[in-house]
């Protein structure tokens, strides 16, 4: 028995995110840990890494139990955790990395041989191409994670986690990486393998769990089962969101983009009509958020942009915001939300300039603003003096939707990264309420980009699907379901098939 | 506003009981604290650091720094008594003049900090001594035998109160006004708290802080001139010096976070009211004046502290009541919980 995870609680400010989850793993099994956004695989995972004490439950490894874990003790409990987000430093070598805060040193003073013969073994354990002295900052992706798992392995895990770790990596990469699954596999590793993507579950888990609403909806042996299977255990019952707004065919684009183009991105030529709700899919790195930034203005661009019919000059988010077109960025916490300013701030930061009068604020106007943006986008709780950071991340989306779409600012073009990043699922489906309505009642144009496939299908009219800086396919109506995105998506995928035999 | 809502209010202001304590305890000792003629001292010799405190902790609310006011101060006290002293210049010619040194060497610092994007704590830092060696450079000796105009700046009194303290008076409201009843003075906070979110709200996250440099550096010169037409002279290689630490230290101690982002107007002014009543204080008292910049400069490391641990312990009060079982850590996991939840 190496993890088994009993009865665990956690929640968040009154929000249940984990319900007492049962999970074991066993020794030698690759587990796929499967659920949409917010069903709580984050916080299950930051539990078992220590990142926060659980309420109730426990957690058993290697025959030890504990009620929580400290950071500290996870790793020393046998656990390794590969985050989305790699904690390599990127200007130390790829030895230092791999040694970081466990040097091998003798009376004090660093061992390097000893760091570098293991160092190399490990690599050569991983099948990594780089060397023990490159520069971690230089290696591309692929590279990174292995020295990431190498670091992981040196302290000699038990369990190793791994947080979507095809992600971020190119089709070449994603073929080594499952090998090294496979290989870890096999000497006797317990693996729990989070991710999106159905291919990999049906290439490496041995079993699946998928988490609903902070609980184990099925936690089943994969033996026998097909992609239909799959997909069932994952699927979510259908929710009642508002009917999607007409799309007039005759209308003329509310956005008009042809021949945007920028590092690595493009040339993309797409139309976003009023009232529409288009879906930009794609994997990590594919260039969703690139795109939606360079429209905004916020990177540099070529080609032309126009809103309502209107070329947009200059590229900045002032000359973007001004022609009708807002951006709501996917970072909430660094690029959206002023924590500790109140949420009326937060909302009408960029409206208080119209609303003021001789340079002056109008509080009372300010109020009404807030209320009546409150009451439609339903905000909870509709304080306007509370600190942002006191919301919920749903209600904190709300404000940040509320920011662009509060009947002050000319907002006719909406683009949306990763709308419900963060959020647990009654916030998600609010929130798809939210921006429906917008689109039917205000005709604004919506345009937002999501790695979630089901996402895409709930709100999306149309979807277009990215592939390294560029559109590749485009679906809408009925060929546009989670299958067929997938495919699109991974449209190579029978290459990589190929390349694992 | 209700009355628990303003006890709240006062209460994030913890300078104003121990400002209070101080008075009693310095009236106790002297009997001479309390009295229009000593308050009216305090306040004259705070004005000049409340005129160039106000701005600087604009700008450190909106996430920058100015280091260099200390020799601004000596470059306005010098450009002003220079024009005094050898040209007769007159009172309007001296201040603007003044006004013009400080605002070049404010958009020197914002065009460097704002535009390029350099470290303000770099750039300030060189201004700080490139700027004492302008004014030793224009003015190596001595400047004396100012004129009457130029001696009114100092000594004039205005609505009844001496003018350096009605300046002062006139720079914290309208700094106030700009900071709570405008929309500039929601942006400041916002560039502070994030510059990343404030620009992709449309907030002109250049132009504001370069406008705060300005003012910084243009008040700054103008309370140089200030002392300069209060002392009758100037004196280009110590005028001001330590000045720049006065300043931070006053608005640091005021509550301003250095983060950016968080503090109040009246919490600087207290912070002034702070210095300059312990200078006063312990000098009345007959402490010698060594022992009381020990004082500043542990009253500022117990601010710091305080700012610190309040919401820290505030956390941990909130938290308390459901995690007894690991209380360690339970004020680190306050602020994980918020990005746990996806």
């Amino acid at each position: 028995m190496t993890l088994r995870v009993t009865g665990l609680r956690k929640s968040f400010g009154g929000v249940h995110a984990l319900r007492g989850v049962d999970l074991t793993i066993e020794p030698g099994e690759v587990h796929a840990l499967l659920g949409h956004n917010g069903a709580g695989k984050s916080t299950l995972i930051k539990a078992l890494g220590g990142a926060f004490t659980p309420d109730g439950g426990t957690i058993e490894v290697a025959g030890r139990t504990y009620d929580g874990l400290s950071p500290r003790q996870s790793i020393d409990a046998g656990i390794a955790i590969i985050f989305q987000h790699l904690s390599l430093v990127e200007s130390l070598s790829v030895v230092d990395n791999v040694f970081l805060g466990q040097e091998h040193h003798r009376l004090g003073v660093v061992d390097r041989k000893a760091q570098r013969a293991a160092a190399a073994t490990l690599l050569e354990r991983l099948g990594a191409t780089c060397t023990v002295d490159d520069r971690v900052g230089d290696l591309p992706m692929g590279q990174k994670q292995l020295v990431e798992i190498a670091k992981a392995l040196s302290r000699d895990p038990v369990v190793l986690i791994l947080d979507e770790p095809t992600a971020a990596l190119s089709s070449h990469e994603i073929g080594a990486l499952e090998r090294t699954v496979r290989a870890l596999q096999e000497q006797g590793l317990a693996i729990c393998y989070v991710t999106h993507l159905l291919g990999e579950v049906e290439r490496l888990a041995d079993r699946m769990t998928v988490l609903r609403d902070g609980a184990v909806h099925v936690s089943t042996s994969l033996l026998g089962k097909t992609r239909r299977d799959i997909i069932e255990a994952i699927a979510e019952p259908p929710t009642d969101l508002p009917p999607r707004a007409p799309v007039h065919e005759a209308d003329p684009p509310q956005l008009l983009v042809s021949g945007l183009t920028g590092p690595g991105i493009g040339p993309i030529d797409l139309a976003v009509r009023p009232g529409e709700i288009v879906g930009l899919y794609g994997l990590i790195g594919s260039g969703r958020t690139r795109t939606l930034e360079m429209l905004f203005g916020r990177r540099p661009r070529q080609g032309v942009i126009s809103v309502g019919g209107r070329t947009v000059g200059r590229s900045s988010p002032r000359a973007a915001l001004a022609a009708g077109l807002a951006l709501v960025p996917g970072d909430r916490a660094r690029q959206g939300l002023f924590a500790p300013l109140s949420a009326l701030d937060n909302a009408l930061l960029p409206a208080q300039g119209t609303l003021s009068r001789f340079g002056l604020r109008r509080r009372r106007a300010e109020r009404a603003a807030f209320e009546k943006m409150a009451a439609g986008l339903a905000v909870h709780p509709s304080t306007p003096d509370a600190p942002a950071r006191a919301f919920s991340g749903g209600n904190q989306q709300k404000l940040l939707l509320g920011r662009w779409v509060n009947g002050i600012l000319p907002t006719t073009v909406l683009l949306l990264d990763e709308p419900t990043q963060g959020v647990d699922v009654r916030a998600r489906h609010e929130i798809y309420r939210v921006v429906r309505t917008i689109a039917a009642e205000r005709r604004t144009a919506v345009l937002f980009a999501s790695t979630d496939p089901e996402e895409i299908v709930a709100l999306a009219d149309r979807a277009l699907v990215m592939q390294e800086g560029r559109l590749v396919a485009e679906l809408s109506g009925d060929a546009l379901d989670e299958d067929a995105l997938l495919h699109a998506v991974h449209q190579s995928e029978s290459d990589l098939q190929e390349y694992l035999s | 506003m209700s009355a628990p809502a303003s006890l709240r209010q006062l209460a994030r202001y913890p300078l104003i009981p121990v400002i209070i304590a101080m008075a009693i305890g310095f009236e106790l000792a002297t009997g001479s604290f309390v009295g229009s003629q000593n308050l009216l001292g305090i306040a004259t010799d705070s004005a000049t650091l409340a005129i160039v405190a106000v701005p600087a902790a604009l700008l450190v609310i909106s996430g920058y720094l100015d280091l260099s006011v200390g020799s601004t101060y000596a470059l306005g006290a010098v450009a002003a008594g220079w024009f005094a002293s050898a040209h007769g210049g007159g009172l309007l010619s001296c201040v603007v003049l003044a006004l013009l040194a400080g605002l070049a060497v404010g958009a020197i610092n914002g065009f460097l900090c704002c535009v390029v994007g350099l470290s303000p704590f770099i750039v300030t830092l060189g201004t700080l001594t490139a700027v004492r060696g302008i004014a030793q450079q224009l003015a190596p000796l001595p400047l004396t035998g100012f004129g009457d105009g130029f001696a009114w700046l100092g000594g004039a009194k205005i609505a009844g109160l001496p003018s350096p303290v009605a300046i002062a008076l006139l720079v914290v409201v309208v700094a106030g006004a700009i900071l709570t009843l405008t929309p500039v003075g929601r942006h400041i906070y916002a560039i502070g708290v994030s510059r990343e979110a404030a620009y992709l709200s449309g907030v002109r996250v250049r132009t504001v802080p370069f406008a705060l440099f300005l003012g910084t550096g243009a008040l700054a010169a103008l309370a140089g001139a200030i002392k300069a037409s209060v002392l009758g002279a100037v004196q280009s290689g110590t005028a001001g010096l330590g000045f720049e630490l006065a300043v931070l230290t006053a608005v640091l101690v005021g509550g301003v976070s250095l983060a950016g982002g968080s503090g109040t107007l009246l919490g600087v002014v207290l912070g002034v009211a702070f210095l300059g009543i312990l200078q006063n204080g312990l000098t009345l008292v007959g402490v010698p004046t060594f022992w009381q910049q020990v004082a500043q400069g542990l009253a500022l490391v117990v601010a710091a502290g305080l700012a610190y641990l309040a919401p820290r312990l505030e956390a941990l009060a909130a938290v308390r009541p459901q995690a007894s079982r690991v209380s360690a850590s339970a004020a680190e996991s306050r602020p994980a919980s918020r990005s746990a939840m996806s």
